[in-house]
This record gives C-alpha cells, sequence and structure tokens, in this order.
C-alpha cells in the first residue's frame, strides 16, 4: 500500500508544485491522476520514486517512507518500482533488447555493467518480456528504428525488467495515437491484473480514464481537487469537470467520449 | 517607391528634439543632427563612419607621398601615383553632403530609417579596401605567361620521379708536348675494354696568334655503339677541358661496332710555370655517357614517398594525443555537467576560455614556437597540431555532451541503476558516435595541416614543398604536391565512409 502524507513539493525558483498533498493507493490499484499540464502530475510522480526530492511530507510504502530514503537504501527501493515517460527516454541508438536489459541494472553488480554484460538470468528474463510485449522480433535493431508504439512498448518491458511493485507512467500515451493508446494501456492493465502490480498513471484523455482506471486523482494547480473511481467519472457533472480543469474549459462531445484541448504549455 | 521605416508605436514615437533645417544646419558635425532627432545609434555610426573614413584618407595620402611636405604637394603627388584616392575623396564627400540630407529626413520623421546612406558608407569602405589591397586585376592577367610554364611543370613533373642511372665510358691515350726523342708510347689494348689510339703520340699546341697546332688522329674502340662521344683534355696540372672546333665542342658517333675515327687539332691552353719545364705529357680522352640498367626512382621521388608516410604519422599522433587530453578537458568545459556549484562552474570558464584562446592561435603559429622549444622536425609538427586538436575536440566533444537527451538518464536512474551504470548506458552510448564524428573530422583536418606544418619546419612533406618552391624546382614541388593531393583526397574518402558508418 502506498500512502502519501502531506507532501508538498516547492521548487527552487519558488513555484509551488504540490501543495499539502495526502492519498493512499491500495495494492492492485491503477491510479489514474488527471489535470492540466502544469498541474503538478509529473511532480507526483517523480517525487514517489524520488527522481525529484520532496520538499516536505511522507510517502510511505509498504511501512517505509521513500522521502527519506538516501544513497544505497533509495536506489534498492527504486527497483521495485518501475517509471514509463512520455517521450519513452530510450537510448535511442543502442538496441532495444540492451534498452530492456537495463531495467536489470539495479540488479547487477557494478563491474558487470562496466564490461556491458548482463548474466544469463537477466538476458533469459528480458527475453521474456519482449515475447510478452510481441516485440521479440525487433530485439536487435535501434530503439530509434522502431515506430512510437513499439517504443513505448520497450519501454514497458523496460519496467518489467525490474520485477516492480509499482509502475509510474507519466502520460505514457500523449505521444501517441488513440489505437496506440489502447494498445500500451492495455498492456499496462494486463501487468495490473495479472502481476498484480500497482499502476499509477497520469492521463489527458477522459475515455482513456473511464476505460481503465479503478480510481481517479484530480490535481489543480497543485491540489487534490477531485478524488473518486471509474463510475464516478462516468457520472462527473460539468461543477467537478470545471473543478479539474477550471472555469473555461468546455466538455467536447457532451463528455464522456470528450477529450480534452488543453495548452501544450511546459509541464512542471 | 515606397519608403524604408522602422515600426514604432504611436505612443513610444517622440519627434525630434529640433526642427528638420536645424539638425540639418546640426550635422556639419556629421551625426550630431540625428542625435538631436533621437537617432541615436543612426548618428554614431555615421559619426563613427565618416570619422574613420577621414582618417584612413589622411593615412593613405600620407603614405602614397611620404617624400612630399605641404598640403597641396601631397594632394597633388598621391592623386597623381594613385588616382583611385581622389574617387575616395570624392566619395566622402558625397558622404558628408548626404549625411546633412538624411539629418533632415530623419528629423522631420521619426519612422523614416532610409538605408541609401549606410549602403554608400559601405561602397567607400570597400573603395579603401581596393586600395589597401592593392587589387591589380591587370597583373592577374598579364602575368600569365609565367605562371603556364610554372604550372605546366606542377600539374606533369613526373619526368623528375624516373632516374636512370648513367655511367661515363672513358679511354685515354697520352700525348707529349712537344714531341721530342722518346715519344710515348701506344697503350695497350685490352680486350673488351675502351680503347684510344692517336697518331702520332706528339705534337705541339696552338698559338695565342692563331697559329693551328698539330693534327691528331684519334681512332677508337669498343664503345657503345650508336651513342656519341665527347673528346676530352687533361692538361699536365690535371685539369680537363673539352676539345673544340670551329666553335663546337668535338662530338663524334660511334658506330655500329662501336668505333670511331676523327682528327683533332691541338688546342690553345696556357698552362702556369709551375707545371713543370721541357716536355710535358698531356691526355686526350674519349668519353661516352651512356645509361645502363634500368631506370629507378628518382631521389626526389623517395623523399617525396619517406616525408608523404612521416606527414600521415604526424596527423596520427596528433590526433591520437589530441583525443586523450580532450576526452577529460572536455567534460570539464560541458556547461550541463559543470554548472551544479559556482566552484564547478568557475571550472568551465576557466576550461571553456583557456580552449577558446589556444583555438584562435593556429597550428602554424604553435609550429613556430614549437620549432623554438624541441628543434625542427616532425616532433614540433606533432606539438603544434596536439596543441590545435585538444582545443578544438574539447569544444567538439563537449558540445556533445551537452547536447545529449537527459530523458535516459533520468530513465536508467529511475531504475535504480547507480552513476556509474547510469553513465555506462545513459551517457555514453549518446556521446560515442558524435564522438567519432568530430575525432575522424579533426584526423582529416590534421592530415592536411601536417602537409603544410612543414613550411614553418615542423616536419613532413611540407618541408620538401617549400625548399623546392624557393629553389624553383617546380618538377620536384610538382611531386609533393600531386601526393598530398592523393593523399588527402584518400583520406577524405576513407574518414567519410568511417563518419557514415558510425553517424
Amino acid at each position: 500500500m502506498l500512502e502519501v502524507r502531506h507532501l508538498t513539493k516547492v521548487y527552487d525558483d519558488g513555484t509551488v508544485a504540490l501543495k499539502d498533498i495526502s492519498f493512499t493507493v491500495p495494492d492492485g490499484e491503477f491510479l489514474v491522476v488527471i489535470g492540466l499540464s502544469g498541474s503538478g502530475k509529473s511532480t507526483l510522480l517523480r517525487c514517489i520514486n524520488r527522481l525529484i526530492d520532496p520538499t516536505e511530507g511522507e510517502i510511505l510504502w509498504n511501512g517505509v517512507d521513500l522521502a527519506q530514503l538516501k544513497g544505497e537504501d533509495l536506489r534498492k527501493s527504486r527497483r521495485h518500482i518501475g517509471m514509463i515517460f512520455q517521450h519513452f527516454n530510450l537510448v535511442r541508438r543502442s538496441p532495444v533488447l540492451t534498452n530492456v536489459l537495463s531495467g536489470r541494472l539495479g540488479y547487477s553488480p557494478t563491474w558487470r555493467s562496466l564490461l556491458h554484460r548482463f548474466s544469463k538470468a537477466d538476458m533469459d528474463e528480458a527475453w521474456k518480456a519482449l515475447e510478452r510485449l510481441g516485440i521479440e522480433n525487433q530485439a536487435y535493431k535501434r530503439a530509434d528504428e522502431l515506430s512510437g508504439g513499439q517504443q513505448q512498448r520497450v519501454g514497458v518491458a523496460r519496467a518489467l525488467m525490474q520485477e516492480p511493485e509499482m509502475i509510474l507512467a507519466d502520460e505514457p500515451v500523449a505521444s501517441l495515437d488513440p489505437v496506440l493508446a489502447h494498445s500500451i494501456l492495455q498492456y499496462l492493465e494486463m501487468l495490473n491484473q495479472e502481476d498484480v502490480i500497482t499502476v499509477i498513471c497520469s492521463l489527458h484523455y477522459l475515455d482513456l480514464v473511464q476505460r481503465y482506471s479503478t480510481s481517479v486523482l484530480g490535481l489543480r494547480q497543485g491540489e487534490i481537487v477531485y478524488r473518486g473511481d471509474r463510475s464516478d467519472i462516468q457520472a462527473m457533472t460539468d461543477e467537478e469537470f470545471k473543478e479539474i480543469y477550471g472555469e473555461e474549459a468546455e466538455r467536447v462531445g457532451g463528455g464522456l467520449q470528450g477529450e480534452l484541448q488543453h495548452d501544450a504549455g511546459g509541464e512542471v | 517607391m515606397t519608403r524604408r521605416t522602422r515600426y514604432i508605436p504611436d505612443e513610444e514615437l517622440k519627434a525630434s528634439l529640433v526642427p528638420p533645417p536645424v539638425a540639418s544646419v546640426l550635422s556639419i558635425v556629421p551625426g550630431l543632427g540625428h542625435m538631436l532627432a533621437r537617432r541615436w545609434k543612426r548618428g554614431l555610426t555615421i559619426l563613427g563612419s565618416i570619422a574613420t573614413l577621414i582618417g584612413l584618407l589622411i593615412w593613405r595620402f600620407l603614405l602614397a607621398a611620404p617624400r612630399d611636405t605641404g598640403f597641396t604637394d601631397i594632394v597633388n603627388k598621391a592623386i597623381h601615383l594613385q588616382p583611385i584616392l581622389l574617387w575616395i575623396s570624392i566619395g566622402i564627400g558625397a558622404l558628408y553632403l548626404w549625411n546633412i540630407i538624411d539629418a533632415y529626413v530623419v528629423a522631420r520623421n521619426p519612422r523614416a530609417n532610409p538605408s541609401g546612406l549606410m549602403f554608400a558608407i559601405l561602397i567607400v569602405f570597400f573603395g579603401f579596401g581596393w586600395q589597401i589591397g592593392e587589387v591589380n586585376l591587370v597583373s592577374l592577367f598579364s602575368g600569365g605567361e609565367n605562371a603556364f610554364s610554372v604550372l605546366g611543370r606542377v600539374v606533369w613533373p613526373w619526368e623528375q620521379a624516373i632516374d636512370r642511372p648513367e655511367e661515363y665510358i672513358e679511354a685515354r691515350a697520352p700525348i707529349l708536348v712537344p714531341c721530342t726523342d722518346e715519344n710515348p708510347a701506344v697503350p695497350e689494348q685490352v680486350p673488351g675494354e675502351p680503347y684510344l689510339m692517336s697518331t702520332p703520340t706528339c705534337g705541339t699546341l696552338s698559338e695565342q696568334d692563331g697559329t693551328p697546332g698539330s693534327t691528331l688522329s684519334l681512332s677508337g674502340r669498343n664503345f657503345v655503339p650508336g651513342e656519341e662521344v665527347s673528346i676530352l683534355w687533361e692538361d699536365p696540372i690535371g685539369n680537363e677541358f673539352r676539345q673544340r672546333q670551329e666553335g663546337a665542342y668535338v662530338v663524334v658517333p660511334a658506330d655500329e661496332n662501336g668505333e670511331f675515327e676523327v682528327d683533332i687539332i691541338m688546342p690553345y691552353r696556357l698552362i702556369p710555370p709551375s707545371a713543370g719545364e721541357g716536355a710535358l705529357l698531356w691526355n686526350v680522352r674519349a668519353q661516352q655517357v651512356a645509361a645502363i640498367g634500368d631506370p629507378v626512382a628518382s631521389i626526389e621521388l623517395k623523399l617525396a614517398i619517406e616525408k608523404i608516410i612521416e606527414t600521415i604519422f604526424i596527423g596520427m599522433m596528433a590526433t591520437f594525443f589530441g583525443i586523450i587530453f580532450a576526452i577529460p578537458f572536455s567534460f570539464l568545459a560541458a556547461k550541463n555537467l559543470m554548472s551544479a556549484s559556482p566552484i564547478t562552474l568557475g571550472i568551465y570558464y576557466i576550461a571553456r576560455t583557456i580552449m577558446n584562446i589556444v583555438r584562435s592561435i593556429e597550428s602554424l603559429v604553435w609550429a613556430i614556437i614549437f620549432v623554438t622549444v624541441v628543434g625542427l622536425g616532425p616532433f614540433a609538427g606533432i606539438l603544434a597540431l596536439t596543441i590545435h586538436t585538444i582545443a578544438a575536440l574539447t569544444k567538439l566533444y563537449s558540445e556533445a555532451i551537452e547536447s545529449i537527451d537527459p530523458g535516459p538518464i533520468e530513465a536508467i536512474h529511475a531504475t535504480g541503476a547507480n552513476w556509474v551504470q547510469t553513465v555506462m548506458f545513459a551517457v555514453i552510448p549518446q556521446i560515442i558516435p558524435p564522438f567519432v564524428s568530430f575525432t575522424i573530422y579533426r584526423w582529416d583536418i590534421n592530415i592536411r595541416m601536417s602537409t603544410i606544418i612543414g613550411f614553418v619546419g615542423g616536419g613532413g612533406i611540407g618541408f620538401l614543398l617549400s625548399q623546392w618552391i624557393r629553389l624553383l624546382d617546380y618538377r620536384s614541388a610538382g611531386i609533393a604536391v600531386w601526393f598530398i593531393a592523393i593523399t588527402v583526397a584518400i583520406l577524405d574518402n576513407v574518414s567519410a565512409n568511417i563518419r557514415e558508418r558510425f553517424v
């Protein structure tokens, strides 16, 4: 179980990205975080695996406060938290297989990494992950030779290699077309249901939220303004919508299937 | 015609401080009218330009007529020698008048932005460029004839590349001057050796007044058939000279049996008293120059090959040393790695500054410096190219490091990888291709530079080339030029191929 208590993040330039946020995520949940660009979604996800250090608050995961971890302990905890990125963040010139294997680095001794080598067991795992995501034929291609959807599957496979108990997905489908978006989210759903991995995922499209989430959290200017489950989203009122997306936002197509138009502003 | 204007929002529009006619009058000091019309930049540009042009004009006049004094003398002499100075003076005068009109225009309309005056200023500067640069298109074409003979030898120098070993085939016969009772015997004939016989074996020399000396009948055997034989004399004190008859050297061809016969009149020649008294022994000689064996590479060709190999290795060594130093320096000069703390940022600025200074000094200058340190030779060239390579590669490498994608680093970090693993898997794969590409690019430059670093004593083929050019030995220079061209072309291709594979 993940329990976030009074989490606050203030950047060096004074920007308050998260304001005293508290919520809990039971194991096995598919939590979707929604909100405008700049509402603090990325910051929240990155605070959980400490790519960003929170200013205040606790992040309790299985009884350990991630916010207090340092050095080796932090590294060991990170191994069990996979992360998927909007722009995939693959090493573009490296082969797909190497990209997938790099998910295993947290478990590999440093000397072996210096030689760019992995154990036999890791190799087997990598092939299994590639097969599971249907990209075993692309294993020896350079990552940047793949299409966007395939690259994101490599990203998922890399996260899978960590044997994660939780996957953080930062707008994993924002760079993909709607069909590929469904395909990637289906893989995440599969991991969520088959492997009982907790997924925390930020999304923009409400139809995807309805389809995949078991629980929804709405952020606006660093504060939680909405909390509900899948059925709540379907019953979302215009007031709630405006609470999340602002007074000027308009639900397109009468609401439920609507895709939100928003500024492509800078992420915080 | 549309007038050029600049955009100013109405609320920021400010009228001239003075009315347009006053601005014009004030422009007697160039640019002052513009400044009072609130056109600071334009005014300063005009003032600076016209002041600079007048300064240049005075300097060029004084330089053209260094021995004259007095204003009119200098002006007359300088314009006589350099008519273009007159045109430039007229141009500057025109600029001055234009400046007064321009001040009126911009004072009347704050939005006016005519560009004609600026173009005119540029044109006058170009006039100076023409005069100072001593541009002379006539000499470019009138010197053509000389150039063609030189160019011909440079373009096709290969006669110089081949040597035919030659051998002197020679026989001699002693002649006593004057005749005595005991005249020298006819030399003995050795079978197979060239042989010369004179009849008689003594005689008297020609006199200064033109009285001809004795006639000698020479016959030779065992010479190379068909080749010319020249006749030489060796006087009693060992000086050699060729037999002349009727104003020309005596040359006879040997027949198909290698034999010849020729009559010669003994020459006029003074010999010093120290040679002795009485009858003295002279020698008459028959000599052939004959090619023997196959053609071989000339010394010039051998030297050129030796030095082009040296050249390639100078370039290689310089690149190699350059890489070794540039890699660590490039990390210090990469802003994204060094901006963590003020101390590292300081190191970054110091590294950048040093590298920029070093890079701005050409390799040839570095070579001159290092020749004074380690002496002439390839090592000085290697050092010079290394220094420049370090600076250039550091800049290129550090820019490659600065432009890496932070995404993969974040992603690998998030998997729980430690610092070393992150560098190995996220940083190095990103920087290797640009590093390889830049290194090969630099190698290419170094090979090209190493061909001329020898001009200042840095070893390699450039040294030969400069020597040969100074000796006006354009054929040999042509060989060097060909080698340089071929080497550079081949390496260009090789490096392009390797780069394609990596990028």
